[in-house]
Parts: C-alpha cells; sequence; structure tokens
C-alpha cells in the first residue's frame, strides 16, 4: 500500500514538472528569434509539439500566393504560363467540413517557408544554388512537376508571386523564378 | 472528484469532435500522401534522414503511405468515438487515449506542413490525458488538477500571445489587418470583405477588439464570474466567426476544449 502510494506520489511529481517544463517552453519558443527558441524548435521538438501562438501576427498574412509554371519542349520552344490553383471558394458549409483548408494549409506553409529561406541564401552566408536542395522548394517542384504535361514536355520551370486578393490595390509581385528543371 | 472528472469529459468530448472531423477531412484528402501527392514521402522524408537509422523511426515510416495513413486515420476515428463511450478514467478510456496519441505522432511525421494552431492544441490535450489519467497516478485529484491548470494556462497563453503579438505590429494597430487578412483568397470571403470595405471605423474597431480581449483573455481566470462570461462568449463568437469566415473550423473545437479548464481554474480560484 505504502509503495502504491510513493509510486503515485512520484508520478504525480514527475507529471507536474513534465508539464511544467512543457509551460516554460512554450514561453521562451514565442520568441521565435530567440536562440533558445531556435534550440528548443531544432533540438528536442522532433513531433511539433511546441506551439507557436502568434496566429496572424504580427504580419497578418495578407497576400495570396501563386504558383505558375510553364514548359519547355524538345524542339527548345517555350509555351505559356499555367496557374496551379491553389485557392478556391469556400462553400457555405467549410465553417463545419473544410477539407480544402490542408491543400491552402501545405501550400501557405511551404511557400511562407521558402520566401522566409530565401535570404538566407541570397546572402553570403550561403550559395543561392542551394536553395535547390531545401525542403520547401523540393515539394514546390514536385507539386508542379505533377500537373498535366504533353508528351514533348522536355524541362519545366515555376514562378512563385503574391497577389493582394479580392480588391486589387497593388500588382502582384514575383517572388522566386525557378530553372527548367527535367521532368 | 465529480467536478474533476466533469470537467475532463466535458474537454474529452469537445476535442474529440474536433479531432474526428480533422481526421475525416484528412481521410478525403488522403491522395495528398500518395506518391504524387503534395505531401508524398518521397520528399518528405528529407526531414528526417537523421532518424533513418533508428529502428522506432523505421517501423514508423512504414506507415507514411496513402494506404498506412488511411488505416491510421480510421483507427483513430474508431478510437474517438470508443473513448466518447468509455468512462472518464477508465483503462479503457486510457488505451483509446494511448491509441489517440501514438497516431496523432505518426501522421505528425508528415503533415509539419499544413497543420495549424488546432492541432497543435489538440496534441496538447491528447498528451496530457495521456498522461494524467496512466494507471501509475491513479488519475490522483492533484494529477487531474495539475492535467487541468496546464490546459487551461495553455490557452490563456495562447489568447495573450496572439493579443501581444498584434498589439506590436502596426497593421493590427492601425485597423487594417483584419480587412487585408479577408481581402485574400485563402482566409478571406468577398461578402465579409465587403462589410469591412470603406469602413475603417469598423476595422479599427474589429482589430482593437481582437488585440485587446485577446491580450486580456487570461483576466478572465481571476476577473468575477459575469465579467469573465463575457471573455469566454467573445471567445466563441471569435472562434465561431473565424470557422465562418476564414474556414478554420477546428479551431473552434479545439480552443472550446480548453474552455472547461479555464472555467474549473476560475473556480478554484474565485
Amino acid at each position: 500500500m505504502k509503495t502504491e502510494f510513493t509510486t503515485e506520489l512520484v508520478y504525480t511529481g514527475v507529471v507536474g514538472l513534465l508539464l511544467a517544463l512543457w509551460f516554460v517552453a512554450t514561453v521562451i519558443c514565442q520568441f521565435r528569434e530567440s536562440k533558445a527558441s531556435n534550440f528548443i524548435r531544432h533540438h528536442l521538438d522532433t513531433f511539433g509539439m511546441i506551439p507557436l501562438w502568434t496566429f496572424f501576427a504580427p504580419s497578418p498574412g495578407k497576400r495570396d500566393y501563386h504558383l505558375l509554371f510553364r514548359d519547355k519542349y524538345a524542339d527548345q520552344t517555350v509555351g505559356e504560363w499555367q496557374q496551379m490553383e491553389i485557392t478556391e471558394e469556400r462553400k457555405l458549409w467549410s465553417c463545419i467540413w473544410n477539407p480544402q483548408k490542408r491543400d491552402k494549409k501545405v501550400i501557405s506553409d511551404v511557400v511562407q517557408n521558402l520566401v522566409s529561406t530565401m535570404p538566407h541564401y541570397r546572402s553570403g552566408e550561403g550559395d543561392y544554388r542551394l536553395l535547390m536542395f531545401s525542403m520547401p522548394y523540393l515539394i514546390v517542384l514536385h507539386a508542379v512537376s505533377l500537373c498535366k504535361r504533353v508528351p514533348e514536355t522536355e524541362s519545366r520551370q515555376f514562378m512563385l508571386a503574391e497577389s493582394c486578393g479580392y480588391i486589387k490595390e497593388t500588382d502582384p509581385t514575383f517572388i522566386l523564378l525557378s530553372v527548367f528543371h527535367q521532368i | 472528484m465529480n467536478i474533476l472528472n466533469n470537467t475532463y469529459h466535458e474537454i474529452i468530448m469537445l476535442m474529440s469532435i474536433g479531432l474526428f472531423i480533422s481526421t475525416a477531412e484528412y481521410l478525403v484528402k488522403i491522395k495528398i500522401f500518395a506518391t504524387d501527392g503534395l505531401l508524398s514521402w518521397n520528399v518528405m522524408q528529407i526531414r528526417w534522414e537523421n532518424s533513418s537509422k533508428n529502428w522506432l523511426a523505421q517501423t514508423a515510416f512504414k506507415f507514411i503511405n496513402p494506404r498506412g495513413l488511411s488505416a491510421i486515420f480510421v483507427l483513430r476515428c474508431a478510437l474517438l468515438i470508443a473513448l466518447a463511450f468509455a468512462p472518464v478514467g477508465s483503462l479503457n478510456a486510457w488505451l483509446c487515449l494511448t491509441g489517440l496519441l501514438i497516431t496523432v505522432l505518426l501522421s505528425s511525421l508528415v503533415t509539419f506542413y499544413g497543420s495549424d494552431g488546432s492541432d497543435q492544441m489538440t496534441l496538447l490535450i491528447i498528451v496530457t490525458l495521456f498522461l494524467v489519467f496512466c494507471p501509475v497516478g491513479h488519475a490522483n485529484p492533484t494529477l487531474l488538477k495539475i492535467g487541468i491548470w496546464f490546459v487551461g494556462l495553455q490557452s490563456c497563453l495562447s489568447y495573450a500571445v496572439a493579443g501581444l503579438a498584434k498589439l506590436f505590429s502596426n497593421e493590427w494597430r492601425r485597423g487594417t489587418a483584419i480587412k487585408d487578412v479577408f481581402n485574400t483568397r485563402t482566409y478571406g470571403s468577398p461578402w465579409a470583405l465587403s462589410l469591412l470595405n470603406n469602413r475603417p471605423w469598423l476595422n479599427k474597431f474589429l482589430c482593437w477588439n481582437v488585440i485587446l480581449m485577446e491580450t486580456l483573455f487570461p483576466l478572465s481566470l481571476f476577473l468575477p464570474f459575469p465579467l469573465a462570461v463575457c471573455f469566454w462568449i467573445w471567445g466563441f463568437t471569435f472562434h465561431f466567426l473565424t470557422a465562418v469566415i476564414m474556414g478554420l473550423n477546428s479551431f473552434l473545437w479545439a480552443f472550446m476544449a480548453t474552455y472547461p479548464a479555464i472555467y474549473f481554474i476560475h473556480t478554484q480560484l474565485a
């Protein structure tokens, strides 16, 4: 009986300590740029258990991303730019059932990740060509390479652009133009 | 003890409904995990190349394909239904929670792009439930209270951090952020935009309403009940509207699941 009580007590203490540490780590990781936050996120948080609670802030995400691609054919001519459909109008019942949000969120996360890593590759710290080996770049390339093509297609180039949505207050802006990739 | 069990019952039910919907959504979109899908394992495995020699990781990776993930998602739905019927604190409920935790961790190997704050809140709740109902702890009242405090405080932290981050943003302070978000096809909607367009006073009111209410939300733990309820009703309305306007349906369930914990802490502090 006493052993059971002690085990229960020790377990309660361990869980309490674990949850307290988790809470402290969450607080630390809200300071995205801090060294401690980077260490926790990249070395300890394998399963993404430390949340980032800064929803839509400080930058509220006021741009739509566009993924375009064009093909180069065997005769070396280049086709028209085509847009890969990422965003689609939500339905009335999306407030209850919204599977489409997953595709949109994946592309949005990947593009944001790509955009945020681009300055690192552009600066002296890295070779800009190495961007092509980054995970977000490969996901985008993989996604565009899956779009329909004609048998004469030899290679494909993609472009990332952003626009401001329903009311066009500014012109669409170009973010990244890839080289032609064999597909 | 009864209050504790009731609180956990409410948390489990709300969390389960949200997770069930979210899992069913993944099942409908299972093609994104196919070889030619957006989250194809061919690409996503790059993230785990350092773990490729770990036998546990190797075993887990075998499930990351449309068939394996479909099985995981169907199993998760079944476990959620079973959890709804299992008495809170029973061994069966804990086994369901263990299964849920495994399925959530397995799918997180490939969904690190595309998951959102509601997924993180759900994971946080499941881990907490798994720990506090582990048979070793005999679900003793102290342990149960620790779990409730953790979930409630994390929820309050989430609102406060979101509010403070907005307070430090020019766009939120100027009152343009909400209109700008509603202007996007990703999270906006034409009818919501038409309400805000050419009404700068409404934009400013809504932005500052979100900033203040989110930042001050943790006060609902201490304030007298009628004032605390105002925060909770605001929270529900906020999540309901983001679900309707922005399509963020899973946030409503994941965050509402934390409200019973917030209410419990409030009653303890009152």
